[in-house]
């Protein structure tokens, strides 16, 4: 099912937290919201969910107006944070709420509840946790209950706030690959908020990248990642380095290399990945002059940190090959030349 | 955003309107008719005959008699169960023993005895009849209808208050800070004085202001102890109880008033102290975060 | 494991020591002397003094009139606590601080109060005596003084546990497709139940023993309005001391059971609400 995002404004007090959203999430994708925290990702998937309202705006779901829909009927299945697993309930009973919470008319049977339980606690692979309880559950497990529970009510968007934020690495690594897969078997229309870019880019079929209450790019993750659209999802996603120059007819430079800077601007900032700058001992007229001050080993790369005449420390990514073959070490003399670069008006 | 304390409850988590009023409505009007209207008709009986014989009754000598006895009461039994509170915790709460819950259990106890139970039970030791009441009468010491029993009566009532405060608060808090100040070269005492008490001052205060409230309010256990002898073993309760019998209206509850105002100024400091406590809590978990 | 785990901290020895004295003194010996002087009683006389009929009516009475007082304000206390952490009004806070009245009022001015305000002639007691209500001198006085002495208990155990409450439980619920009514029956309350009993019990305790406030509102008629502390007075004031001793002991072992309850229930709330050492 698709959802439409139209305008959609929210205060708190005097703090905006949503400013003028406009989203089209399409039917079946699985769509991240990214973002700092405070920056309205959360504000956002409530308010789709029903759970908040806007001050202004609509949500319409597949084409029909959602804003006054309450979020009983809304039918979104809502994945939260810290779970909200009830505590004085089994795990087998945390699933079947949904089902026994409907109307005498529409309310299954119970054997037809036990099925559908016991169908969905397969899918998630705990269906031997069944008659535990939260507190007996590990985190990883809560959270996979969690999302049993949200799919019991056959919902027609899975909204998922931090499904992972509360996970130690090695979990939360295994669990959004198995979220993917879950997704590719159910192709249900899904929307979670991160505030992890690597789980962002990993998992999603689209990213939403926000600031500020404000959306700063939309697209898949190779688009938000090779092509940042503003400085900051540039700085959001991965590290970068900074180099501020004048522009010259057009053009910035760093050290000697040229970029062509955005018209009408006599300054401009230039965003260089680690990854993207080339080191080498011989000095030449389109190379930064430096000195490495720290090598720091970070398993398959290796970073330089390069201290340069003028701004900031420069830091330079290798990979373990290139590192050991050019014997780089502290205190040697070098000269940087980025490969490429995005200019933006400073 | 998630268990954000105080912030807006949405939509969702709450009720309409109209039930919100209608629940409010009735919570008020269960709390005026039986919280506000006996408490303002306490004053409202004592003056009902003007001012004259409101301080007329407090004047009378067996009013004030009343008066410093159950002052003399507390004064002696709340500082014995701050000491004996301070003790019990930091034995419970600072160290690790067998048998801890077990004693935490007895610490409770006077408070699920009956009042009139815990009267009774020194009437059975120290009285005429009692373990020990021939050897008393021969020695002419009288306990039973006498202040002694009085206090021991509200030594009885009020045992729990401090400590079951301080028992929780230092078990919160842990003895790093204590260890810290060992390492560092304080005594025992020093370390006591100097690390401990600062941090407890609140939850200390707030066992004291209520059982002060009940030393100076005890009836049922004092009742059976105290022979009810007017200017020499009645306490402001007791006082009160017999004006009242005596169908003297007025002076019962100007004395009962004193005993409201006591309600009220106890209320009072309990939330002083409430609040001063969350304000140094939250202080506390400010400097932590710095 | 030893008796007591090795510390470095100083003054266990002195303050357990001091501790268990003044435990014996204040409270272990007196109690102990009503249990010895009980066990010098004759069974058949120890069974008469506890079940002649007038004690016997006192048992129901304080009883029966202890439950109700209890379930009023296991009712008024929920929606007490309710009202107090979920809502807002004027003078919320002192509402807030007048819930502990009674524990600061001492019971014999609110035994005056009620009396003197539930009297037939009383400022509200003569509006009920239109309608044909009468609750002073009455057993409807004992469970309005019970409820008076007992009604910060509920509010103040459910309290803390509706404030600690996550909003995200409800929500989860709301999204699922329940309804307020079936969100506060299906998972407010289950969550507040352990809290909710253990208010119930403790005020139930403290209204079987109590005395001072209930004796001038009562009437004190015998076999109608007699509570149990009342007839270990009478016993005592007639120089019964045995009698007076049997009694006191029934009404200690209630107490002692009743202690044992509301420690299972701390125990199962602590447990229920998930909190592990």
């Amino acid at each position: 099912m698709s959802i439409e995002v139209k305008n959609i404004n929210k205060r708190f007090g005097d703090f905006v937290a949503l400013d003028n959203i406009n989203l089209d999430i399409q039917t079946g994708e699985l769509l991240a919201l990214l973002g700092p925290s405070g920056c309205g990702k959360t504000t956002l998937l409530r308010i789709v969910a029903g759970l908040e309202t806007a001050d202004q705006g609509s949500i319409l779901f597949h084409g029909e107006d959602a804003t006054d829909t309450h979020v009983r009927e809304r039918q979104v299945g809502f994945v939260f944070q810290h779970y909200a697993l009830f505590r004085h309930m089994t795990v087998f009973e945390n699933v079947a709420f949904g089902l026994r919470v409907r109307p005498k008319h529409t309310r299954p049977t119970e054997a037809a509840i036990k099925q559908k339980v016991h169908a969905l606690l397969e899918l998630v692979q705990l269906d031997w946790l069944a008659d535990r309880y939260p507190a007996q559950l590990s985190g990883g497990q809560r959270q996979r209950i969690a999302l049993a529970r949200a799919l019991a009510v056959e919902p027609r968007v899975l909204l998922l706030d931090e499904p992972f934020g509360a996970l130690d690495t090695q979990v939360r690594k295994e669990l959004r690959r198995w979220l993917r897969r879950l997704h590719d078997e159910m192709h249900i229309t899904s929307v979670f908020v991160t505030h992890d870019q690597e789980e962002a880019l990993e998992v999603a079929d689209r990213v939403v990248v926000m600031n500020k209450g404000r959306i700063e790019q939309t697209g898949t993750p190779e688009q938000v990642y090779d092509q940042p659209a503003t400085p900051f999802v540039y700085q959001f996603l991965g590290d970068v380095n900074l180099f501020h120059s004048r522009v010259h007819e057009g053009w910035a430079e760093v050290g000697g290399t040229r970029f062509a800077a955005p018209e009408a601007s006599d300054k401009a900032v230039i965003y260089v990945r680690p990854h993207e700058i080339d080191i080498q001992r011989v000095a030449t007229d389109t190379a930064l002059a430096g000195v490495i001050t720290h090598v720091r080993l970070l398993g398959a790369t290796v970073r330089l940190e390069v201290n340069v005449a003028a701004g900031d420390p420069v830091e330079v990514e290798l990979t373990r090959e290139r590192y050991v073959e050019g014997r780089w070490s502290v205190g040697e003399a070098v000269w940087l030349s980025p490969r490429e670069a995005r200019v933006y008006a400073g | 955003m998630s268990g954000t304390q105080n912030a807006p409850r949405s939509i969702v988590t709450t009720e309409s309107a109209p039930v919100r009023w209608l629940l409010t409505g009735i919570a008020l009007l269960f709390v005026a008719l039986f919280l506000v209207i006996p408490l303002v008709s306490v004053f409202a009986e004592a003056f009902k005959q003007g001012w004259r014989l409101y301080l007329a009754a407090l004047v009378e000598p067996d009013a004030w008699s009343a008066i410093k006895l159950t002052l003399l009461t507390a004064v002696i039994a709340v500082p014995l169960n701050l000491v004996f509170g301070v003790a019990a915790a930091w034995a419970i709460a600072k160290f690790d023993f067998k048998g801890k819950s077990f004693l935490i259990t007895l610490i409770d106890l006077p408070f699920s005895v009956s009042p009139v139970v815990a009267g009774l039970i020194y009437v059975l030791l120290f009285g005429a009849q009692g373990w020990w009441g021939p050897w008393l009468a021969e020695h002419d010491i009288k306990i039973i209808f006498a202040v002694p029993g009085i206090v021991l009566a509200t030594v009885f009532v009020t045992f729990p208050f401090v400590a079951r405060e301080l028992i929780p608060l230092m078990e919160a808090q842990g003895s790093e800070e204590e260890q810290a100040a060992l390492v560092l070269g304080a005594s025992g005492w020093q370390t006591f004085w100097r690390v401990t008490l600062p941090n407890i001052k609140w939850g200390l205060l707030y066992g004291v202001i209520l059982a002060n409230a009940r030393a100076m309010g005890e009836f049922g256990a004092v009742s059976v102890v105290s022979g009810h002898i007017r200017g020499m073993t009645n306490t402001i309760p007791l006082h009160v109880e017999i004006l009242y019998n005596e169908y003297n209206f007025v002076a019962a509850f100007a004395c009962a008033s004193i005993l409201a105002l006591l309600a009220l100024v106890t209320l009072a400091a309990k939330s002083y102290v409430e609040w001063a406590a969350a304000r140094q809590a939250a202080e506390d978990r400010r400097h932590a975060v710095e | 494991m030893a008796f007591k785990q090795h510390s470095v901290l100083p003054g266990f020895g002195l303050s357990l020591g001091f501790t268990l004295l003044y435990l014996s003194l204040i409270v272990l010996l007196p109690l102990s002397a009503l249990v010895v002087k009980a066990g010098h009683m004759e069974w058949s006389a120890f069974w008469h003094a506890i079940s002649e009929p007038r004690v016997l009516a006192s048992y129901r009475v304080t009883f029966g009139a202890s439950l109700i007082a209890a379930v009023i304000n296991l009712l008024f206390g929920l929606l007490l606590a309710w009202v107090l952490v979920r809502y807002s009004f004027p003078g919320k806070r002192i509402v807030d601080a007048l819930v502990d009245l009674p524990f600061a009022l001492p019971t014999a001015v609110a035994g005056i109060a009620l009396a003197t305000l539930y009297a037939p002639n009383g400022s509200v007691g003569q509006y009920l005596d239109l309608v044909g209500i009468k609750v002073a001198f009455t057993p409807l006085g004992i469970v309005f003084a019970l409820t008076f002495i007992t009604l910060p208990f509920v509010v103040r155990t459910v309290q803390p546990v509706l404030q600690d409450l996550e909003v995200e439980l409800e929500e989860a619920a709301a999204s699922l497709g329940a309804t307020r009514w079936q969100i506060f029956l299906r998972v407010i309350l289950p969550t507040l139940l352990p809290a909710l009993l253990t208010g119930f019990a403790l005020a139930f305790a403290r209204a079987i023993g109590e005395y001072g406030s209930v004796i001038f509102i009562a009437g004190n008629m015998p076999f109608v309005s007699e509570i149990t502390p009342l007839m270990i007075i009478s016993k005592l004031e007639q120089y019964d001391y045995l009698g007076a001793t049997a009694i006191a002991l029934v009404m200690l072992v209630v107490s002692f059971a009743m202690l044992l309850v509301i420690n299972g229930l701390q125990w199962w709330s602590a447990k229920r609400l998930g909190r592990r050492k």
